[in-house]
């Protein structure tokens, strides 16, 4: 088993083929991930560095954890308290780390196309988790892996991403992994949220969130990312709140359940009220478990190990 | 010097032997006979290839020679060099160095270094001063010093009440005002056109709308003042269209694109390569093919070289902190021989890069006459060029051409009696 990529950039460059395999890979790891001993010792003799040149919590505790869990070396590097800050630049960073013989990288970046500028110059497999507001791969697998746990194949299913598509690099690897699967996808949110070009990418777009619930059979609701708007998009958290946050009430208007998601963190009572994000519709813990799994699945198969248990 | 030019077919509208093969001496600088077979002696140097070409010199009308302040990117005699190796004898400079040249001292610096050269330096001075976009500069003084036109470069006039002042001012001495049209306030954030591809990529995008409202105000402000202005850098469909229509009011206005605008478009990014991030962006295929229109039918008066130089480090960063523009001074040639599907001939080319330029900013005419002095580009559009790191002139590094064979080539310049050649 392996990947047509030799790094994951975004899901932009995977085939359909690559998607099925990352998830038939996160089955089993899935599985180990229950067994009372957790760890295997697939990636025992391979080094990842952890290059977070932004603030992450989840995203680098799960990926950390994927890694420990298949027995590789880690070493975690964060922007703040680093050589970055005395102005060195991201290839002179990335050939030091990797001076250290470095196997993979894991990366996450402000800007688009960070990573992708980083793998002309290093050998390492990069893993891209998240690059401005371009892609964030492992969270769409896991999405779409935590979507297929629910519903079986995701063909012809509908898929709403609502909230801030345009600062989101989770909504556009959402659209292109769950296009690649076969899904029909929608856009909700704020017109002054979504690209204007958005629709080229094959979804359809509403400004209404209620349209979008009626429609969709998940509802994949995004963090308004107030770090990167630069300039305001809409007038306050409150109003957001009342014309775009989702409530218990929305859900129970609806003719069907519909299955409600969220990649975190999540701005209790702003994009979604505490009462969603708790209830029996939300599969939110279940995206934070699958993360794992999937993140292992990820690892193993740019490593290009063959033993797997 | 004594040089013969063999068989060049002579691409030059004004003289009589335009479109027609001929032989041509050049002694002492000046063109001393123009006849189907000149013999060859020893003493002679002689110019010959196949498909040659000559017009007289090239002249650019916005380039970018980052001397005084950024001479790691670039310098006066670099950028002479390059510009010669692009079959340049005439380039007109920027004003955003450091500091910028927005008075009498900074353009008689430019002056004073570039005297009598094969290529003829001419200076924009800034609009504004330190070209900050708040009160003039002094473009009077800077006139009778010998400023050409008057800019703030790669920075667009933000205040109306700023620009209608300029256009006002130049005026009393007949200056012409350049304008880069740019919305700061509706592109700050962009880093590429606005469009599918941006959108694909995930990048915030530039709309094109910065570009046509600027256009749209700046030719109202025209209008008001009666002025002359000229509008470098127009990259869309919708802006080239309402320059078009200004033209046929009357107005005087004029325009220039960069070659690279009309042989690329945004399709060049998807791979997040930072040669490409140039300001205004690489638009759509759209956009290009409305240029293209643009420059068949006269609306386009100038091909402007946009020639940005930068250093290494200046681009081999993330593509958001990568510096904007393109080296092209050395490449102008094979960018507009390679544009697909043009229809435009050789000769139109070379209108746009030699006669109207002179005519837009008052330079005498030149001509391929006998007893003219020689001002002449020599080169082959069918010989091609080998452009590599080694042999390039400028000192940037930023060409998407670096390091391939070019179609074209330039064989050699002849100005301010200098012969120039290329290897």
């Amino acid at each position: 088993m392996s990947l047509s990529v030799k790094h994951l950039l975004g899901i932009k460059d995977l085939q359909p083929q690559d998607i099925e395999t990352i998830f038939r890979t996160a089955d089993n790891f899935k599985e180990i991930l229950k067994r009372s001993i957790k760890k295997v010792p697939t990636l025992r003799d391979t080094t990842i560095v952890n290059l977070f040149y932004e603030n992450s919590t989840r995203t680098r505790i799960s990926f950390e954890l994927a890694e420990k869990r298949l027995s590789a070396d880690t070493i975690n590097f964060t922007a703040s308290g680093s050589s970055v800050s005395k102005g060195e630049t991201l290839i002179d960073t990335a050939k030091n780390i990797l001076a250290m013989k470095v196997d993979m990288v894991v990366m996450r970046h402000s800007a688009s196309g960070a990573p992708h500028f980083l793998s002309k110059y290093i050998d390492a497999a990069i893993i891209n988790a998240g690059d401005g507001t371009n892609e964030h791969p492992t969270q769409a697998l896991l999405d779409a892996y935590s979507m297929r746990e629910q519903l079986g194949d995701l063909k012809n299913k509908k898929i709403a991403i609502i909230g801030d598509i345009m600062h989101s690099r989770v909504a556009l690897s959402n659209i292109y992994c769950l296009q690649k699967l076969g899904a029909k996808v929608l856009v909700a949110g704020p017109p002054t949220l979504i690209p204007k070009h958005i629709k080229a990418l094959g979804v359809d777009v509403t400004y209404h969130v209620q349209e979008a619930l009626e429609w969709c059979d998940v509802a994949n609701v995004l963090r308004i990312q107030l770090e990167r708007q630069n300039m305001p998009l809409f007038s306050s958290l409150r109003e957001y709140s009342l014309y775009y946050g989702i409530n218990k009430k929305m859900l129970d208007s609806l003719q069907k359940k519909i299955i409600v998601m969220h990649p975190g963190p999540i701005n209790r009572g702003v994009e979604i009220n505490s009462d969603v994000a708790d209830s029996e519709q939300s599969i939110i813990l279940d995206q934070v478990e699958n993360g794992v799994a999937t993140r292992m699945a990820v690892l193993y198969l740019l490593a290009g190990k063959k033993d797997l248990e | 010097m004594k040089v013969v030019i063999k068989k060049a077919t002579i691409l030059c509208a004004q003289s009589q032997y335009h479109l027609q093969q001929k032989d041509i001496l050049i002694v002492n600088g000046i063109i001393e006979k123009i006849a189907a077979n000149i013999p060859v002696d020893k003493k002679l140097k002689v110019i010959e290839g196949k498909n040659l070409h000559a017009s007289i010199g090239w002249m650019d009308v916005f380039a970018d020679f980052a001397d005084p302040g950024f001479e790691y990117k670039e310098d006066l005699n670099s950028g002479m060099q390059a510009a010669a190796a692009g079959g340049y004898t005439d380039v007109m400079l920027m004003p955003n160095t450091q500091p910028t040249i927005s008075n009498k001292g900074q353009v008689e610096y430019i002056i004073n270094q570039t005297k009598n050269k094969a290529v003829q330096v001419h200076v924009i001075g800034a609009i504004s001063k330190n070209c900050e976009g708040t009160t003039l500069a002094e473009m009077y003084d800077m006139q009778a010093s010998g400023a050409i036109a008057f800019s703030d470069g790669k920075k667009s006039i933000q205040q109306s009440g700023l620009l209608l002042k300029a256009l006002q001012y130049v005026k009393s001495f007949n200056g012409t005002i350049i304008q880069q049209p740019i919305d700061e306030s509706l592109t700050q954030h962009g880093l590429m056109n606005e469009g599918v591809i941006s959108t694909q990529l995930g990048m915030q995008g530039k709309i094109d709308v910065a570009e046509y409202l600027v256009i749209h105000r700046d030719i109202e402000l025209l209008r008001y003042t009666e002025s002359k202005l000229h509008i470098t850098g127009v990259s869309t469909a919708k802006g080239i269209d309402l320059i078009r229509k200004a033209k046929k009011e009357k107005l005087n206005i004029t325009c220039s694109v960069s070659a690279y605008h009309l042989l690329l478009t945004d399709e060049a990014l998807t791979k997040y390569d930072s040669t490409y991030k140039v300001n205004p962006p690489l638009r759509t295929d759209k956009d290009r093919k409305a240029l293209l229109e643009a420059v068949a039918d006269g609306t386009i008066d100038c091909i402007a070289s946009h020639h940005t130089p930068h250093e290494w480090d200046a681009k081999h960063v993330e593509f958001a902190y990568a510096q904007y523009g393109m080296m092209t001074l050395e490449t102008t040639l094979h960018q507009l021989l390679s544009i697909p599907n043009s229809k435009i001939s050789i000769a139109q080319w070379i209108t746009l890069l030699t006669n109207n330029p002179r005519k837009i900013f008052g330079l005498a005419e030149k001509n391929i006459a006998v007893n003219e002095a020689a001002c002449l580009t020599i080169f082959s559009t069918l010989e091609t060029n080998n452009y590599t790191d080694a042999n390039k002139k400028s000192k940037g590094i930023n060409s998407p051409f670096l390091n391939s064979t070019l179609q074209g080539k330039i064989i050699a310049t002849i100005n301010n009696g200098q012969l120039t050649m290329n290897n």
